[in-house]
């Protein structure tokens, strides 16, 4: 038997079509059917344009674009033998904007996207989950949009600011504005504590140990208790490899492949089209289904975001979690919230490291468009998880921008064979609601996957 | 469903060839002003968001809609964009015929915005353009364009708050509300006193200095009220040091954005409605007064 599913409410639309063999799906495919060109669109612009273009690949992660389009700016100049100078003031503005949308993300992604429709698995009356008018729906809504401003004060908005710029960032924050930040994150610290975990975030961040999962009270519990009812712990295991591209104050690089190796070298990293489609038509393999394209490393499929970022850095809490439940849909949809704490309170201390006499933007000497040719690689942590950019200047233009989105990595289509790591953990789920669920622990973003 | 809730006007979010930014900029509106919002209106369907209906079912309802508001440009190319199974223009036009007002949120809804210049697609559009005049006959109201990107979620309230109370507003040629675009992202800028002074930024990374003169600030061309409803509540791009780039504007996204395009040392562009000659006398006299204070650092 054969069903296919349009699934939607991923940050656009994915079709879910999925072969079935005594009641279990035997085989699927994801696929993405829109695709927007932005790849072809940077073509022949000017190198700091990128810088408004990007962050316009998606409306949520626009900022883990703009950091790694000026970091790759930046890389140019330092192959250059250019190298600029970025004061630490400017890098930590830059991190806490970037922290900031992983946490209003985290916190949407839950309320938002995820909880209401894991209550409709039981039969209880989770009423208060329910989107757009129950009371969590709209709490949470109320915190992401008093924790975001934290961005807007150094960025001036968001979504879609592009305050880094190569050399440093555009804002130059007072000391009240630093004040004021903090305290839109401590609105957020203790909407974590009150609403989600029922307990002071330093209680909670001290948590070591799998059985601390029973101590969690509030909303998590909520979650928690329902993904024992219906056994989510069990479900969606993929191959158990994670990849973290971005290294940063918050995040280390690193892979783990049965074992951790904190290096990663960019040579690895191997982007595939055989599944995908060509925009020249006639060009199409036969084989092609979709718009995403196939990411591996050192030639493997990796999970990338919150469950691989937390395994690699070895907090202690989810990775045991982990060591019960592996990488199953319970423990993904736990490493994100748990990274939401973490976050929280590593990004205040970020903004406590700010000195507002350092410079925010020191000029480079040059202009990037006086480059006759230059090549960089870059990779951040966005909220999904790893996002690399690869830019080629010639001329003072762009020659090639090519973007690999942490989406492609869990969601693309598997190749030769090989199962993509999305593909491998819905295979073998009894309930298409399951499987959607599954799906849907990665963070789906159609919007990013085909960008 | 009460009988309250059924009174309420009916609103149908549509997504076509977008980032979500449009609707993560709703998302993250005032939380008074959100839940106000959603008290007063009925959003039955948003692709995003866990609403009772999904895409396929609202399509085969009869009911009818009273605002439609769509974000993202329209394709009728299926080859590169389809929403379940059809294309957006399909979607579109089915669901215009059911609605009584059609709004596009965002730049890209307005003209096509970003995803216009993916020019291997040669079908790209915004509303105006790709529905035809009879398809769009049964229209309370001309089309309305809620430019920008994103836009600002005030601007959305404003619109569907005013056409709740009032049925109409007035628009400009370009089909915006006057109201939110007869300003200038100039005005409300807090470095407006720069800019009469003609003092430019020394350079990015600065409170003080105008960022007319080298950083492309499109403030002084661009329609939108930024710096009257602030982004977020708190700030905007100007007023934290980042040119305005015009998002606005039916020319979004324009080249160079962040830098300012010169002839001779002087703006190939001045502000709407000012002759160059006028501004080029006006910038030599106000030049010659060097105020201090405006060439110092404003906390020592
Ligand atoms: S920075 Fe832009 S908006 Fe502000 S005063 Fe100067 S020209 Fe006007
Ligand atoms: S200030 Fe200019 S670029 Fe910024 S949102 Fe307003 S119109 Fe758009």
């Amino acid at each position: 038997m054969k069903t296919v599913d349009i699934v939607e409410r991923i940050e656009g639309e994915a079709k879910l079509v999925c072969q079935w063999e005594k009641n279990k799906i035997s085989d699927v495919r994801v696929e993405f059917l829109n695709f927007r060109g932005f790849e072809y669109i940077l073509k022949g612009k000017a190198p700091l344009d990128a810088l408004v273009y990007t962050p316009r690949i998606c409306g949520i992660c626009g900022q883990a674009h703009l950091k790694a389009t000026v970091e790759a700016l930046e890389q140019i100049y330092k192959n250059h033998n250019e190298e600029l100078i970025i004061t630490n003031k400017a890098k930590l503005l830059r991190e806490v904007g970037l922290n900031i949308e992983i946490i209003d993300s985290h916190i949407k992604w839950f309320y938002m996207f995820i909880m209401p429709d894991v209550v409709k698995f039981s039969n209880n009356d989770y009423s208060e989950y329910k989107a757009l008018k129950g009371k969590k729906w709209l709490e949470a809504s109320a915190c992401a949009s008093e924790v975001i401003k934290v961005l807007a004060i150094i960025g001036g908005q968001w979504p879609h600011t592009s305050y880094m710029i190569p050399g440093g960032v555009v804002s130059d924050p007072t000391l009240l504005d630093l004040t004021t930040m903090q305290n839109y994150i401590d609105y957020g610290i203790k909407f974590f504590e009150n609403n989600l975990v029922g307990m002071e975030i330093e209680n909670y961040l001290s948590f070591n140990e799998a059985e601390d999962l029973y101590k969690v009270k509030a909303d998590l519990k909520d979650f928690i208790t329902l993904s024992f009812e219906n056994g989510f712990e069990k479900i969606g295991k993929s191959y158990n490899r994670h990849l973290v591209l971005g290294s940063s104050l918050s995040f280390e690089e690193g892979k783990i492949n049965k074992k951790l190796i904190k290096n990663i070298d960019f040579e690895n990293i191997e982007e595939l089209s055989l599944n995908t489609f060509n925009i020249d038509k006639s060009k199409n393999s036969k084989d092609a289904y979709t718009w995403s394209k196939s990411a591996l490393y050192a030639n493997n499929f990796y999970e990338t975001g919150p469950l691989s970022r937390t395994l690699v850095q070895n907090r202690k809490f989810i990775s045991s979690v982990h060591k019960h439940y592996k990488d199953s849909m319970f423990t993904r949809v736990m490493a994100r919230m748990d990274e939401l704490g973490f976050l929280l309170k590593k990004t205040k201390e970020l903004i406590k490291r700010v000195d507002i006499s350092e410079d925010s933007f020191i000029k480079p000497k040059i202009s990037i468009n006086e480059f006759k040719h230059g090549l960089a690689e870059v990779a951040v942590e966005a909220c999904r998880g790893s996002l690399y950019h690869e830019v080629e200047i010639e001329d003072g233009k762009i020659s090639k921008y090519d973007v690999i989105t942490p989406t492609v990595w869990n969601l693309g289509p598997g190749i030769d064979g090989k199962l993509s790591t999305s593909q491998k953990a819905i295979i073998g789920t009894n309930s298409i609601e399951k499987a959607k669920l599954i799906l849907r622990s990665f963070d789906v973003c159609s919007v990013c996957t085909t960008h | 469903m009460t009988s309250r809730e059924c009174s309420k006007p009916k609103i149908v979010w549509l997504q076509a060839i977008t980032c979500n930014g449009n609707t993560h900029s709703l998302l993250s509106a005032n939380a008074n002003r959100l839940k106000l919002f959603l008290d007063s209106f009925n959003l039955i369907y948003h692709p995003s968001l866990t609403t009772e209906l999904l895409l396929e079912e609202l399509l085969q309802q009869n009911e009818e809609i009273d605002f439609l508001l769509v974000e993202g440009a329209i394709t009728s190319n299926k080859d590169f964009f389809q929403i379940s199974n059809q294309t957006t223009s399909e979607v579109l036009k089915k669901l215009v015929l059911k609605s009584k007002y059609l709004i596009a949120v965002g730049s890209c809804a307005s003209y096509g915005g970003v995803h216009k210049k993916f020019e291997q697609n040669s079908d790209i559009f915004g509303l105006e353009e790709a529905l035809e005049k009879k398809e769009i006959s049964s229209l309370f109201h001309p089309i309305i364009n809620l430019t920008g990107c994103p836009v600002h979620p005030e601007w959305i309230f404003q619109t569907l708050f005013s056409l709740k109370e009032y049925k109409k507003i007035g628009l400009d040629e370009k089909g915006r509300p006057k109201e939110i675009y007869s300003h200038l992202a100039h005005h409300g800028c807090t470095r407006n006193e720069y800019f009469e002074w003609k003092v430019e930024a020394k350079s990015f990374g600065l409170k003080e200095g105008c960022l007319f003169y080298e950083q492309g600030c499109r403030g002084p061309m661009t329609h939108s009220n930024c710096n009257r409803v602030l982004w977020n509540d708190v700030n905007t791009k100007t007023r934290a040091g980042m040119p305005c780039i015009g998002c606005t504007e039916f020319d979004f996204p324009r080249d160079n954005m962040l830098e300012t395009k010169k002839n001779i040392g002087i703006p190939d562009q001045v502000p709407i409605g000012v002759s160059k000659r006028a501004y080029l006398s006006l910038a030599g006299v106000a030049k010659t007064f060097k105020i201090e204070r405006l060439h110092e650092r404003i906390i020592k």
